[in-house]
């Protein structure tokens, strides 16, 4: 099998961009954070219509603006929010594969649902491995964050690989209209008083604008009446209340431990109902 | 004798967290590590990763484990098998203000002399718990309580790597770039984090950590020739 290098050429990114893998295991003691994919369901999409290994490396995207350039033929798929999308300044269907010859442009433009797009490619993004992965996190990798004119590496065989056309699973963004998201109860869920674990349970949170890849913070106020607690382990998906009474919900590239108490533990399949809000948004948490 | 039964949580089917009720510290801290190890090789295949905190440990499992099986095993653990190596690492380190940019004014905040600072901060041995905040960051207790103090209302936007410093009760190394909150005192030359390394860091919990005091000139000798580290 014909295997050549190639790149795709960043043209243009709004901030936050990144290369995922399925992140780091076994290293924690270590201090070294998870860094898999925010939205798993999304990136798990992607790397299964695409025939790929479950972690093979894929864009993050965050943002409106981003153009790249595919030096070489491939497939790639994009899963995750509805968005306009435009190759060769045609615009093509937001989720799915699509294939790509040589010098072909990619552009996303608004995106209509959801916040983060999963932009995937045919055996994976071929970027430094550190650590067992190929995610960007400050001081593992010599990059934090995809930059305009990068050049990510890929594998090309010279032609557009064959498909089958028919039998692809269809992308369903049902889950980016959801507001509910399933919890455990954290360790220090007891410490609270019945009154407000219901609360809890049952009001709205907003997300806020205080987001990015290691925590998500929510706008309404649970009065903090807990325990000051010593250093603690924490998880992408621990929800922990701040000295202020604000809900943080931990993510992809949170910290290995945490000050604060653990009060909820959301889901590992709902990761990316949470991850996918924009600011203003609502969510509920139910057990 | 405090006891030192860990009490077992199920949070979700893939952790399970184990609780001393006492800060697993000075000689606790060994049992801990001790009851970590025996897990990691009673269930080599079943356990993930292991994270600790002053208090707890996390276990992630890669499949629901047996309760029953985990409540047994836990219960066979020997609280008298507790030998853990523990090895002694000294840190270099530059407390000149070129370096420990805080050095003078946590000084007059404490009322003593910059010396008196950094002989109380040297003279102490620390030990290290567990490692989190950032990739190699260390966990250390054993701070002079003279020395604690608040952290910054306003954290500075970048501390350089290898800065030691000092937060609330607790004295740390950053081992990489970071914004931080803590009151810098010095810097040292030694890396605490290589991600080309496997294991990325040299120390392990239950290791001593101590500091001396080396000029600047020292200090930039050992960054252009970095020496390798070795134990006590």
């Amino acid at each position: 099998m014909i295997r050549d290098w190639t790149f795709a050429k960043i043209l243009n990114t709004g901030p936050g961009t990144s290369i995922r893998d399925l992140g780091r295991s076994g290293f924690a003691s270590y201090g070294v954070p998870k860094s898999g994919p925010a939205d798993l369901i999304a990136y798990s999409w992607n790397n299964l219509i695409l025939k790929n290994k479950p972690g093979a490396a894929q864009l993050e995207i965050m943002h409106p603006g981003f153009k790249v350039q595919f030096l070489a033929p491939t497939l790639i798929s994009l899963a995750g929010p509805t968005a306009e999308i435009k190759l060769n300044k045609q615009p093509i269907k937001p989720h799915g594969i699509h294939e790509i010859n040589y010098g072909d442009y990619l552009e996303i433009g608004k995106f209509e649902l959801g916040a983060i797009i999963y932009l995937g490619i045919r055996d994976g993004f071929q970027s430094e491995e550190v650590l067992r992965s190929r995610s960007q996190y400050p001081g593992i990798t010599k990059r934090y964050f995809v930059k305009k004119s990068d050049e990510i590496p890929y594998f090309t065989n010279q032609e557009i690989p064959f498909y089958p056309k028919s039998s692809t699973v269809k992308w369903k963004t049902d889950y980016l209209h959801q507001e509910t998201i399933r919890v455990y109860p954290g360790p220090e869920w007891n410490q609270l008083a019945k009154i407000q674990q219901k609360t809890l349970l049952t009001q709205p949170f907003h997300v806020s604008e205080m987001k990015n890849s290691m925590a998500v913070q929510l706008d309404e106020l649970i009065p903090n009446t807990l325990m000051q607690m010593a250093s603690a382990p924490v998880f992408p998906g621990t929800v922990q209340l701040t000295p202020g009474g604000k809900l943080l919900c931990l993510l992809q590239d949170c910290q290995v431990t945490g000050g604060y108490p653990r009060l909820l533990q959301v889901h590992e399949e709902d990761h990316g109902i949470l991850v996918q809000k924009k600011p203003g948004q609502c969510i509920r948490f139910r057990q | 004798m405090v006891e030192l039964k860990p009490h077992i949580n199920q949070i979700t089917p893939n952790w399970t967290e184990l609780t001393w009720p006492i800060k697993m510290v000075g000689k606790y801290l060994a049992h801990r590590i001790a009851c970590e190890n025996w897990l990691l090789s009673a269930f080599e295949k079943e356990i993930v990763e292991i994270r600790a905190g002053y208090q707890s440990s996390s276990i992630i499992w890669s499949s629901t484990p047996d309760l029953p099986f985990l409540k047994e095993t836990l219960a066979r653990f020997e609280v008298n098998s507790t030998e853990v190596e523990c090895r002694i690492w000294r840190i270099p380190v530059c407390y000149e203000p070129a370096y420990g940019k805080d050095l003078h004014a946590l000084a007059k905040a404490k009322r003593i002399l910059p010396e008196e600072l950094i002989h109380l901060h040297s003279r102490q041995s620390y030990q290290l718990i567990f490692y989190g905040f950032l990739p190699g960051f260390m966990y250390l207790s054993g701070l002079d309580p003279l020395l604690s103090q608040p952290r910054k209302s306003i954290p500075d936007r970048v501390i350089q790597a290898g800065s030691v410093a000092i937060g609330g009760d607790q004295t740390g190394i950053y081992p990489m770039e970071s914004p931080g909150g803590w009151h810098v005192i010095g810097r040292t030359p030694i890396p605490f984090f290589d991600p080309k390394n496997n294991p990325p860091v040299w120390a392990k919990p239950g290791d001593e950590i101590r500091f001396y005091a080396i000029s600047s000139s020292e200090f930039e000798y050992l960054e252009t020739v970095p020496t390798p580290l070795a134990p006590l």
